[in-house]
């Protein structure tokens, strides 16, 4: 897992941060002594010895009663130690996930011997808090609340989930590059004129109307949303699903047959680019299976299970979520298919013609003196230009990490009082980063005018208000 | 009144100190013997001690508290002559321990220890801690099993106002014993410390450190200083970093009363010694300090502020003090309103050391928080840990303006016999000031109001200066005006300087510092900025533009410029108090020093 790197000149490795240990237990699940193993439903790494398992949950234990000293209703949300981070969270009540990230260290050689440095203050709480947020949102996408969980099956069951959920998860996981978007988990919307935009939504509605079993639709173009019908929450995190797990992992076999005669085969008498992203890889298939991902939305009133089902053509791609009383079966999908798929590779090409257009008018893109984050918490809206792209491993940044984490000591600041704010510094290099926040929204810019003072910043700022944001106020 | 006080106390103060200093045959005995007399001091000096007998009794006392865990001179009735505590600074604490261990230890053998003020404390476990009757119940918790009791009885620890408080400190032993708790009871928050300690303990045993816990509301900061364990738990904004850098704070001002040698000393004989029964009284000086942390940014900056003066008067200041002298004197401080007036140095020390501004908060702080100070004149030893944190000064503390008493004389001497010289210096330099006619005009200096500079929208700063005028490293400063409407509610005061604390946080990132900081807010624009100069710190009215912020730092900077000569003192004075001055071990640190100890004390001056 480690992957030292070797520092330039100096005999030193460096080891970003990474996953030491993460486990979730109850601590009424054994509260006699010698049945502290019944509490712990799920330890990575499974090899850790029984007593050394034992003792980091009665560590964690300790460490939230301790704080529960000074305020009973707010426990300890992470622990800081020399060597690792320890975070907590309390996602339903007396079901904790710990999560333990070693910090980064520097491996330097001194009289022939290694000595480790740890760099105790390179991870930010906010993030990697957020990051064990979201494994247990995605953990419930797909499985339901442990409570529900525990009414069906009981602990057997529950440990069973835990382990073949995260088995898998937690190798996704990749510390080292989680920032500020992480803290966010926002969505990316495309920009679209109304008429496409309206477009899309027809779409959407004949869809719906057709195929008469669909509860929820989603429509995304080049991994940004356009349309969603689902709860806020739920979308978050069914949009970090598909732009960094399920997506990535189908765009190398589209990218290489987006011209290849095998589709236009496979298309059938109407000629179409849409495939199913979930379900079944290959209609004609007789071996096919017409089984989708399970997701648990709206778990706070309604609890719902639903199918989904992903289809894709070209850039564009749609979600349907069916409720699983429904069973899918090869003739719903051919109907399906043989629907959406001419009308959504018609529309596809709709949207990259208008998308190219913009572009087009908007002028050559130069390289600009600024990069910046911009956040709503309102609509979950999020647009950087500091990260190249999103891939299910690591999310490119075009700026100094060091820079990042300024980015988010500011937004730790912001989020500590509701009042709007600005804060400009000039870093240690001569960057200067100024965040914004009006009335929900966060703006971030770094800009790359080493010699420009606090005067010119607020100028450029401005400009990059009005171009960008020319209909959003923000404090002067 | 005043010299019939003096008359009958000197004496006293001279002879607590005597037995307690550092002697050549006592070869490490130097900073062990020595228990701290403050709260002697100022407890004698309240109730001024009637009659020889009590005197007597409190020696004992005191020879008691001198050998850590010194209960075999209790018992044996000793009258200790220096000899005979040397040696028994040897290993002896195992007749205690057996003696605890078998639950033998009466009450009775450890009573006469707490009475500071000479009387006999009722005991109570709820009783507040303050002053003498902590060591009382001090005495009642021999087994860690007693704890819990007290826990029950005590509601203090769970009631919501204890958790309310904004900033929790304790401090513990490494066996988990209790030493000190701004808020409540010791006694009842002893299973609490003990949690603390097992948490401590229980990373330690995983060949980590716990450095600290962050919940929605507070961080737990923990801080290891060699036996003993400093942990804050705090609801401010403040960052760990300065969290920690207060605990090193409460850790200093405990050893300014112990030195950390004998404190280290303690604990390696005997694990679960109570430290309090040495700081007993002491909690107010701590308490103070740490009220003080609160609303002083000396702290936060670690520099010294300056009472703005003329610098005609503080040249004749710095003279008169620069004229009286005797030998082994290395410092002479004028203090008034918990701000410098003048400061000389001799010249000695320069060469090599110098008076850290956290070594004189410690003692503003002492000055500060005890009153008791006002009246008469205090002969005690004082270490100052960053000077030295093994050997002591002693310190000479007189106000010069009784019954007033804001200006305050502050003599460090290296030599424990120096009273008398040392008085007779204050007497020469209460003349002289007598004769300037300097009171008057020292009283009537105040700090200064915002409006002097003559900038519109700035509401409040702070300025520290880096350069150094010339080449000898001087004393840190800033300065700041008063805090004048909107921040003239103590929440509001709080509220700015939090916001301080936040910037200084910032821009002194351990990890990612900065250069410049301009954050806009509801209330106020604050912008700080660090060059290789200075560091400021400045609040505006929160409408100001970019612009006239930017004006108005020049213009501010202009003006610092401009009355430097009033704000700081440029050209601290050095007088020689030896005809030939040779390096020797200034601020030497380790235990080296001890062994040359000379006469003079644990500071060698030929």
């Amino acid at each position: 897992m480690i992957s030292p790197r070797m520092a330039t000149g100096a005999q030193e490795k460096q080891y970003p941060a990474s996953l030491l240990n993460f486990f979730v237990y109850n601590p009424k699940f054994g509260p006699k002594e010698g049945e502290e193993e019944k509490k712990i439903l799920f330890y990575h790494p499974n090899e850790v010895e029984k007593n050394e398992k034992i003792r980091n949950v009665g560590l964690c234990e300790a460490i939230i009663q301790f704080t529960r000293t000074f305020c009973p209703t707010k426990p300890a949300k992470s622990l800081h130690t020399q060597k690792n981070r320890q975070f907590f969270c309390e996602p339903e009540e007396n079901f904790w996930m710990v999560m333990v990230v070693r910090n980064p260290m520097i491996e330097k050689n001194k009289d022939g011997k290694p000595v480790v440095e740890y760099q105790e203050e390179e991870i930010l709480d906010s993030v990697y808090s957020s990051v064990l947020q979201q494994c247990y949102s995605m953990y419930k996408l797909f499985n339901g609340t442990f409570a529900r969980t525990m009414e069906a099956g009981g602990v057997d069951l529950l440990k069973q989930r835990l382990e073949k959920f995260f088995y898998r998860y937690l190798q996704t996981l990749h510390l080292q590059s989680c920032d500020l978007l992480d803290i966010f988990s926002g969505i990316s919307f495309f920009p679209l004129d109304k008429m496409t935009y309206l477009k899309i939504q027809s779409f959407v509605n004949r869809m719906e109307e057709s195929l008469n079993l669909v509860k929820y639709t989603a429509f995304l173009y080049n991994d940004q949303l356009i349309w969603s019908g689902l709860e806020q929450d739920d979308m978050r995190i069914l949009y970090k699903y598909l732009t960094t797990s399920l997506f990535p992992r189908h765009s190398e076999p589209e990218l290489a047959g987006r011209d290849s005669p095998m589709r236009l085969e496979m298309a059938g008498n109407l000629l179409h680019y849409g495939r199913f992203l979930t379900g079944p890889s290959n209609l004609k298939d007789p071996e096919a299976k017409f089984r989708f991902p399970k997701i648990f939305v709206n778990t706070e009133n309604t609890y719902e299970e639903l199918h989904l089902i992903v289809y894709k053509a070209m850039s564009a791609a749609v979600c349907f979520m069916i409720n699983t009383s429904v069973e899918l079966t090869r003739e719903f999908c051919e109907q399906l298919d043989s629907l959406v798929g001419p009308q959504l590779t018609l529309l596809a090409s709709d949207i990259c013609e208008q998308y190219s257009i913009n572009r087009r008018i908007s002028g050559p893109e130069k390289e600009p003196q600024f990069k910046f984050i911009y956040f709503n918490h309102m609509n979950l809206a999020e647009k950087s230009t500091i990260h190249m792209r999103k891939t299910a491993s690591v999310s490119l940044t075009s700026v100094h990490p060091e820079l990042m984490k300024i980015l988010g000591d500011i937004n730790s600041d912001f989020s500590r009082v509701d009042d709007d704010e600005e804060i400009i510094v000039k870093a240690m290099t001569d960057y200067w980063i100024v965040g914004k926040k009006s009335d929900q929204r966060e703006l971030y810019v770094i800009l790359n005018q080493k010699n420009a003072n606090l005067i010119e910043v607020n100028e450029e700022v401005k400009k990059l208000c009005a171009t960008q944001f020319n209909n959003i106020f923000f404090l002067d | 009144m005043e010299a019939g006080q003096r008359e009958h106390e000197e004496p006293e103060e001279v002879k607590q100190c005597d037995p307690s200093l550092p002697d050549s045959h006592s070869q490490a005995g130097c900073e062990d013997s020595e228990a701290f007399p403050y709260h002697r001091t100022a407890a004698d000096l309240g109730d001024s001690i009637p009659d020889g007998d009590q005197t007597e009794e409190e020696e004992e006392e005191e020879e008691e508290e001198d050998g850590a865990g010194t209960q075999t001179d209790e018992l044996e009735e000793t009258s200790a002559t220096e000899e005979e505590r040397s040696s028994s600074l040897d290993p002896e604490g195992d007749p205690e321990e057996k003696a605890e261990r078998d639950g033998t230890l009466n009450r009775e053998s450890e009573l006469p220890e707490p009475s500071g003020n000479g009387k006999e404390p009722e005991e109570d476990a709820c009783v507040a801690p303050k002053a003498g009757e902590l060591s009382d119940s001090g005495s009642t918790d021999n087994t860690l099993e007693d704890s819990g009791e007290f826990t029950e009885t005590c509601p203090d620890v769970t009631a919501e106002s204890w958790r309310g408080h904004r900033k929790h400190v304790f401090v513990l032993s490494e066996a988990g014993k209790p030493i000190y708790s701004r808020y409540g009871n010791e006694e009842a928050l002893s299973s609490t410390m003990g949690v603390m300690m097992a948490l401590v303990s229980f990373v330690q045993s995983g060949d980590n450190l716990i450095r600290s816990i962050y919940s929605e509301d507070h961080k737990v900061v923990f801080m290891q200083q060699g036996p003993l364990v400093l942990v804050s738990v705090s609801q401010s904004r403040q960052s760990e970093q300065q969290l920690r850098q207060e605990l090193q704070y409460v850790y200093y001002q405990i050893i300014s009363m112990l030195t950390q040698a004998s404190v280290t000393r303690i604990f390696e004989r005997k694990k679960n010694y109570d430290l309090r029964r040495l700081l007993a009284g002491s909690e107010k000086i701590l308490d103070g300090l740490l009220d003080l942390v609160d609303t002083d940014p000396s702290f936060l900056l670690s520099a010294v502020r300056c009472l703005p003066l003329s610098s005609s008067l503080r040249d004749s200041l710095s003279q008169t003090l620069q004229k009286a002298i005797t030998p082994n004197l290395v410092f002479s401080i004028l203090i008034a309103k918990s701000q410098l007036l003048a400061i000389v140095q001799e010249k000695a020390v320069i060469e090599d050391a110098r008076l850290e501004p956290a070594d004189l908060h410690l003692l503003l702080n002492l000055i500060g928080a005890s009153s008791a100070f006002q009246a008469g004149e205090i002969w005690t030893p004082i270490c100052l840990p960053l000077f030295n944190p093994d050997g002591y000064f002693y310190a000479y503390i007189s106000y010069l303006d009784p019954p007033q008493c804001t200006v305050c004389l502050l003599l460090l001497s290296t030599d424990k016999e120096a009273f008398y010289s040392v008085a007779e210096c204050k007497r020469k330099i209460e003349d002289g000031v007598r004769a300037q006619n300097a009171l008057r005009a020292v009283e009537e200096a105040r700090a200064y109001s915002v409006t002097q500079v003559g900038v519109p929208d700035l509401r409040h700063f702070m300025y520290k200066p880096f350069d150094v005028p010339e080449n000898h490293k001087q004393l840190t400063q800033f300065t700041s005006p008063e805090m004048e409407a909107p921040y003239s509610t103590e929440e509001e005061r709080e509220r700015l300087f939090d916001l301080y604390r936040y910037l200084h946080s910032c821009i002194h990132s351990a990890t990612r510092p900065l250069k410049l900081i301009y954050h806009v807010a509801e209330k106020e624009t604050l912008l700080a900025w660090v060059t290789s100069k200075f560091e400021l710190y400045t609040c505006f009215s929160p409408l100001v533009t970019k612009a006239s912020a930017i004006n108005a730092i020049t213009k501010l900077l202009r003006w610092i410029k401009k009355e430097e000569e009033r704000l700081f003192i440029r050209y601290p004075p050095k007088y020689s108090t030896t005809p030939n001055p040779s390096k020797s071990s200034w601020g030497g640190k380790g235990g080296s020093d001890r062994q040359e100890t000379t006469e003079n004390g644990f500071l060698s001056l030929p």
